[in-house]
């Protein structure tokens, strides 16, 4: 991950070219086996000539620290090669499709000259194009497992009709944007299918700087070649959390970051915050950070000041939009931000590849890149009328599904700065527990809880016992299995709601049942949850006179704090197989809950 | 401003060594059409002379394109 970034930055690509080249460097690199990252099959199909694509989403992946293999499509072959049961396309087998027709290609005559065709035919013709595109996305989700991730299409800015375009029934524009509005509606009900706006891609871009024409009559390469390579950027907006790499938080500066000037110098009164030309910036960069945190993202501080003259700033200045109570981790003294960040990755049980650092000193960003280059260092341009649109450009955040506790995540963690507290002024871990008061409550999976309990099996590496990864339709299935069981477990405390937090799979057999996921989030590890979940397990199995319970360890990386689990809690081991563990507890043996958590089973 | 030279040596990926007058689309593997198309883009892009449809199809060698940019360039 370092050679690579290492790499990337000494030759900082800019143009199609550099990226060419870059892209043949990092091939060599990786066949010497220099270079190492995750894997990912990409599928990337189009309507027109797709040089320049492959190379530009590798090196943009590589960046990411993802080594992909692409397969690229046929020149305009996008529909044969989906439709045909057993090409190339389904033997590559992706994790990722990207379809991309463009409005041109889909459109052939009536792009140019929509009014030839009276009203009806417009819309029947519109119609047609839209079930085309419905047939191929159903074909690609019934032949792979793979993500979809399918354009909509550029509306055009240019009408035969000037002016009177907009007073015309379903004319060009409009028609177009049926199309649009179709495909989004399509894809809101398939949990499989995104859609990539690339209407929005080419407003933001300039329609007038989408297309080289030269490219375009010469080798129907409908984009010019910066467009591409700003396209595969944007790309990675879905690549990033197909391969689990979303960033969860946030940290930042103060000085020069959240509001202007230097807290300890100028004063509450000298800093630019508030309805001001200068204090402007700051307070809509703020404003976004709000949003985000709303959204979920969590948020926290490192910055070099008297933790005091800070606080009186989030206290009392009036026109300050973020506050205490959104911050997770508020690290404010005298030390550097490398260490600051490694404390607050702690503190929060969140890995460094789960930060980005926004601070507007140049030295302290080189620092942080150069020592902990798994945080994504955001480049903060000096002018702080450009940090809001910069804020924006972050695509780390994504998630293909957002649950209410994704949503609560950036509240959930800054009431755990509560929960820390408390802990640290207990005398010892039990009185702090019983002092936290929590209620947990068990559910079998519903429809409601389905979605998180996916999640939690695709996110949870620590406490995880074997770490199988489910998507949500597999655990809807295993819902309905009557030989199986699943639940969820939601925990809250006197400083607030966590949300579901765990969740358990179990196989019933008459005599024994087994236990095939068992899993908490990292950030209620400690609290004994866990004990409590495996209590209501036990009692369900034992009222249904099952005798014995199994349960399966599977070692990895990152489960280390669940090695001993089912070894303090009673169980024996019988059996080691690969380095995975198969353990068993007698029913007959008595098993009690910790008696200071509140146990709801519902 | 770089030399016709470099923008063509980085497009195709060789050493500037290399392109002399006979260096031509027809003797040459990396000068494939579509470098062609982006060895024109970048050459517009980085001096700022604009080419024709017609300009481009009938570059086939660096003698050609050396000669084109320059009465161009003259032009301007």
């Amino acid at each position: 991950m370092k050679r690579i970034i290492k790499i990337i930055k000494e030759k900082k690509p800019k143009s199609m070219p550099d990226y060419i080249n870059l892209s043949e460097h990092l091939n060599s690199e990786i066949k010497k086996g220099r270079i190492k990252g995750k894997g990912l099959k990409i599928a990337f199909l189009s309507s027109f000539t797709s040089n320049g694509f492959k190379e530009s989403i590798f090196v943009k992946c590589c960046e990411a620290g993802i080594i992909p293999d692409i397969y690229i499509g046929g020149y305009n072959q996008y529909s044969q090669e989906i439709l045909d049961d057993s090409g190339d396309l389904y033997k590559f087998k992706p994790n990722l499709v990207i379809l991309f027709i463009d409005t041109k290609s889909i459109l052939q005559d009536y792009f140019l000259n929509p009014y030839s065709f009276p009203i009806g035919k417009r819309k029947a013709y519109i119609n047609s194009k839209f079930d085309e595109i419905k047939i191929l996305i159903e074909k690609l989700k019934k032949k792979t497992s793979a993500k979809i991730v399918v354009h909509n299409f550029e509306v055009p800015v240019y009408s035969p009709m000037g002016i009177l375009e907009n007073r015309q029934d379903f004319g060009l524009k409009e028609s177009v944007e049926k199309l649009n509005a179709s495909l989004r509606d399509f894809c809101r009900n398939n949990p499989r299918v995104f859609l990539f706006d690339y209407e929005s891609f080419c407003s933001k871009i300039g329609k007038d700087n989408t297309t080289d024409f030269k490219m375009y009559y010469m080798g129907d390469i409908k984009l010019s070649m910066h467009s591409i390579i700003r396209l595969c950027s944007d790309y990675m907006g879905y690549i990033k959390p197909l391969m689990s790499l979303t960033k969860k938080c946030i940290v930042l500066d103060l000085d020069n970051t959240l509001w202007g000037g230097i807290i300890g110098e100028d004063g509450i009164k000298g800093i630019k915050i508030g309805n001001t030309p200068e204090g402007r910036p700051f307070m809509e960069f703020q404003k976004a950070l709000l949003a985000m945190f709303e959204r979920g993202v969590i948020l926290a501080i490192s910055s070099k000041n008297n933790f005091n003259d800070v606080v009186e700033v989030f206290k009392k200045h009036p026109d300050m939009v973020l506050r205490e109570n959104n911050f997770a981790s508020m690290r404010i003294n005298w030390n550097d931000k490398v260490s600051n960040i490694i404390e607050i990755a702690k503190e929060l049980n969140i890995g460094l590849d789960s930060i980005v650092f926004i601070d507007d000193d140049k030295l302290n960003r080189d620092l942080v890149r150069k020592r902990l280059p798994e945080v994504n260092v955001v480049d903060l341009p000096e002018d702080p009328s450009l940090y809001l649109k910069t804020l924006m450009e972050i695509n780390d955040f994504n998630s293909f599904s957002i649950t209410d506790e994704d949503l609560k995540k950036g509240k959930i963690y800054a009431e755990q700065r509560k929960r820390t507290e408390l802990q640290s002024s207990s005398k010892d871990i039990n009185s702090y527990l019983k002092r936290l008061g929590s209620i947990v409550t068990i559910e079998k999976a519903n429809d409601f809880s389905v979605p998180r309990i996916s999640q939690l099996t695709q996110k949870t590496n620590q406490f995880n016992m074997t770490t199988k990864r489910y998507l949500e339709e597999d655990i809807k299935k295993m819902s309905n299995d009557k030989n199986l069981m699943v639940v969820s477990i939601r925990s809250k405390d006197k400083f607030g709601d966590n949300g579901i937090v765990g969740a358990a799979i179990i196989k019933k057999c008459p005599d024994e049942w087994e236990i095939d996921t068992f899993l908490l989030s990292c950030r209620v590890i400690g609290r004994k949850i866990e004990e409590s979940m495996l209590w209501s397990i036990m009692k369900d199995a034992k009222s249904r006179k099952a005798k014995m319970l199994k349960a399966l360890f599977i070692p990895t990386k990152k489960n280390e704090v669940a090695k001993d689990f089912y070894k303090n809690n009673g169980f024996v081991l019988k059996e080691r197989k690969n380095g995975a563990e198969m353990w068993q507890y007698n029913l007959s043996k008595k098993y009690s809950a910790p008696n200071f958590i509140k146990v709801i089973e519902k | 401003m770089e030399s016709l030279k470099a923008i063509m040596a980085s497009v195709l990926g060789i050493k500037q060594e290399k392109l002399n007058d006979n260096f031509s689309r027809d003797n040459s593997e990396e000068w494939d059409s579509f470098n062609h198309l982006m060895l024109m883009s970048e050459i517009e892009k980085k001096t700022g002379i604009k080419f024709t449809i017609k300009e481009i199809e009938s570059i086939k060698s660096f003698k050609n394109l050396k000669d084109t940019f320059e009465k161009k360039a003259k032009a301007k």
